[in-house]
């Protein structure tokens, strides 16, 4: 499994991005397209990945159809470096990626009042950034958690 | 919902292309084929319906932690689980 960051956000004065979190650098034009929508965003299919300095060590996920929903993503490798990604076997056929194609994983970052914080490695998004096309996985898996704890306490 | 009695090896037809046949008929479950076009997702109602409930709330994340949860993570690199022995 290969997992690669994603660039360094863009010099000042380039394309600015929406998101929950505040207008941050990234080029909208830069579309991830989910070949299934996430599950209870289910008319929401374009999403564009976005970085701060700020955000960092998280990267922002956002979507750009209704309701544009803002999510923080981060590489589940430095969350859990012992993380092992599962493609189902049809995995690399729909994302269209050859077997040397890298592929970016990404897992949903939840932050609750206070600063406790969770990522969801049940249900990692992968990229194939070649191709532009992306999902979540879904199946009934339960190796990992839904709400792996970040971060100490 | 649309309720249908159906009973072994009989199917119902969604839409254009999607089936849904009663394979085998248990004591406590019920096996069911499902045909369906590639890009039509399946899923387990219940698992479905768990990876919604968490992806809503990541997306509720509390904006105001976000800042210095980040903050915090980059002066300390990321507490890494014990490798096993």
């Amino acid at each position: 499994m290969t997992s690669i960051l994603p660039l360094p956000p863009e010099p000042a004065g380039a394309a600015i991005v929406e998101t929950r979190f505040g207008p941050l650098p990234g080029d909208p034009r830069q579309v991830v397209l989910m070949l299934d929508p996430l599950p209870g965003f289910e008319s929401c299919r374009r999403y564009v990945l976005v970085s701060s300095a700020d955000l960092d060590p998280f990267t922002c996920l956002q979507g750009l159809d209704e309701p544009r929903p803002s999510f923080l993503v981060i590489d589940p490798l430095v969350v859990e470096p012992t993380f092992q990604a599962v493609l189902p076997a049809d995995g690399r056929r729909r994302l269209e990626a050859d077997d040397d194609d890298p592929l970016l994983w990404l897992t949903l970052v939840r932050v609750e009042e206070g600063g406790q914080a969770s990522v969801n490695l049940r249900a990692p998004v992968v990229v194939n950034a070649r191709r532009m096309i992306g999902m979540q996985l879904i199946s009934p898996d339960t190796t990992y958690s839904i709400e792996h704890p970040l971060g100490s306490a | 919902m649309l309720v249908f009695t159906r009973k072994r090896d009989e199917a119902i037809v969604i839409g254009d292309g999607i089936e849904i046949r009663v394979i085998r008929i248990g004591r406590d479950s019920v096996r069911i084929g499902i045909t369906a076009p590639k890009d039509v997702p399946v899923h387990r109602h219940e698992i479905y319906a768990l990876i919604c409930a968490a992806n809503l709330s990541a997306a509720a994340s509390h904006k105001a932690s976000v800042e210095s949860l980040a903050k915090r993570l980059r002066a300390v690199p990321i507490e890494r689980a014990k490798p096993t022995p």
